[in-house]
């Protein structure tokens, strides 16, 4: 899957979780820049993006994601 | 090399037999950190952790809970006709054996997660694990932290030296003048909770956060300051914690190199394996992280209260977060003096009153019968002990008022790093005068040590 497919199927899924339907995400976009993108949301995030992509991710790359782009790289591993 | 000669005299003085264990928890380490660098496949990386986990766990399973766990079970035997025991062990707990095993734990998570690389050089395993200013009641350290640290030179650095024994000097001010002080009142009224009335339990109770704060906190600046006159940075724990406006802010100013630890290895890992259950998930996970850290500080119901309470009031935070965010931006509560105040003074509260049950002294039908009776005999005078509360009121003031300046006015008041000579020299006295004057000097052991 390209990196821009990936981009358009995890949009709906941040709105969703961020409760923020203007939400444009990037590769740099980080915990920091999102106001609602705390420890528990994330996991939330980490569970809806599973679903969407049908993968499962490990422990592992859940220290590894800094940013979107991590997150995207380790998706497209997995797909 | 003669840093960890110098651990492993310093320990060895303790108690000969215990730097055996404390050898055997690093051996473990340093053998399964590169047994699992080593390994190919994920199944056996994941055995060795297992396998690492337990071994490391063992000894303080042993020690801490051996008893616990027996009375537990064969009390539940015996409900089913069953008279079965196994004999009590008086074993006294290894110092710092439930610090030293969390810092090997991490450190071999941390391999597993190839967040570090498992050490080659044995000394530096083993320096890590008993490095004589944090063995005995943390600072939790760090892998990576210290590793790199112990790699490089060492040198005299006389910022570090001076900056260090400032620290300390604070810290015995905290231990010696306000925790052992204040614990003489404390333990006055605990140790005959029955002759007191209510007042003074309320008193006691309240007091005790502030207790507990100048003896973990003052060891804690004490075991930084230590480490820093040798050149070694260790993480904070203390953060001035009464400035907390919630529970969740508390909790990362108070023990803060245990919360983190507890969060990186435990929290962490649970919310992950429990995310399908979306927020229930969340408050699982942070309600067993919270007893767990109960049961680390010690073995009995009554921690696992402690932390069931702590779980719950995180718990309750997180869930109506947004309607109270929402509910302060309509009143621009935020930057209200008496709003923070009353954040302050309630999470105080519901601090002290949780702490009740974090210690070895009272069971759970006690401390119920304290709180009580604090609610129902209040109206006496309390018990007063004129000295031990004047001195331990100014003492309390001294620190109160440092970490007031240092939480709303920080750089305002300069004291111990006034550019002026005299002003700087004058406080170093004035703190050394006021322990002599205030202090306790009658060999109070650090509450922590037990743990």
């Amino acid at each position: 899957m390209e990196k821009e497919e990936i981009v358009n199927k995890l949009t709906p899924v941040f709105r969703k979780v961020f409760a923020d339907n203007s939400l444009v995400i990037t590769e740099e976009l980080s915990a920091l820049d999102v106001e609602n993108w705390d420890s528990l949301s994330h996991m939330l995030l980490i569970a809806e993006v599973e679903n969407e992509f049908a993968i499962k991710f490990k422990l592992k790359d859940l220290n590894k994601m800094a940013n979107v782009g991590d997150m995207i790289a380790i998706i497209s591993s997995k797909l | 090399m003669f840093l960890l000669a110098a651990s492993y005299y310093f320990y060895i003085n303790i108690k000969p037999v215990y730097a055996l264990l404390l050898a055997g928890v690093t051996l473990t380490t340093y053998l399964f950190t590169n047994l699992i660098a080593k390994a190919r496949s994920d199944r056996s990386k994941s055995l060795l952790l297992t396998g690492a986990v337990v071994l490391t766990l063992l000894p303080l399973f042993f020690f801490k809970y051996f008893n616990f766990v027996n009375e537990g079970i064969f009390t539940l035997l015996n409900y089913t006709g069953l008279h079965l025991s196994l004999p009590h062990l008086s074993l006294l707990l290894p110092v710092g054996v439930s610090f030293y095993t969390f810092m090997a734990l991490g450190y071999t998570i941390d391999v597993y997660n190839e967040e570090i690389e498992a050490e080659k050089n044995f000394g530096i395993v083993a320096l890590f694990l008993s490095f004589f200013p944090v063995v005995m009641s943390g600072p939790i350290e760090r892998a990576p932290n210290m590793f790199q640290q112990f790699k490089g030179k060492l040198q005299f650095n006389y910022e570090m030296v001076v900056g260090g024994l400032k620290l300390m000097l604070w810290g015995y001010f905290m231990k010696l003048a306000l925790a052992d002080r204040l614990s003489i009142y404390i333990d006055a009224v605990f140790k005959n909770a029955d002759q007191h009335v209510g007042s003074s339990l309320l008193l006691a109770t309240l007091m005790q956060p502030i207790r507990v704060y100048g003896d973990l906190g003052g060891y804690s600046l004490i075991a930084i300051g230590c480490a820093k006159v040798m050149g070694i940075n260790v993480i904070p724990n203390f953060n001035r914690p009464f400035f907390a406006t919630t529970m969740s802010e508390f909790w990362r100013r108070w023990h803060i190199s245990l919360i983190k630890w507890l969060t990186d290895y435990v929290y962490t890992p649970l919310s992950f394996a429990f995310r399908r259950y979306g927020v229930w998930g969340i408050v699982i996970a942070l309600n067993l992280t919270f007893i767990i850290s109960g049961a680390w500080h010690g073995a009995a119901f009554n921690f696992l209260v402690w932390g069931f309470i702590q779980g719950l009031a995180l718990s309750v935070e997180m869930l109506t977060r947004k309607n109270k965010d929402a509910f302060e931006d309509r009143f621009n509560l935020r930057k209200r003096w008496w709003y923070i105040l009353f954040g302050c003074v309630f999470t105080y509260l519901l601090f002290a009153f949780s702490l009740s049950f974090g210690g070895d002294a009272a069971t759970v039908p006690e401390v119920l019968h304290i709180f009580k009776r604090i609610f129902t005999d209040s109206v006496h005078m309390p018990y007063k002990d004129g000295d031990t509360m004047l001195y331990g009121f100014l003492a309390f003031s001294i620190v109160f008022l440092k970490d007031f300046m240092e939480e709303y006015y920080p750089g305002r008041v300069l004291l111990f790093n006034n550019k002026n000579n005299t002003v700087r020299w004058l406080s170093y006295y004035c703190v050394i005068f006021l322990i002599f004057y205030l202090g306790i000097f009658s060999g109070e052991q650090f509450v922590y040590f037990q743990f």
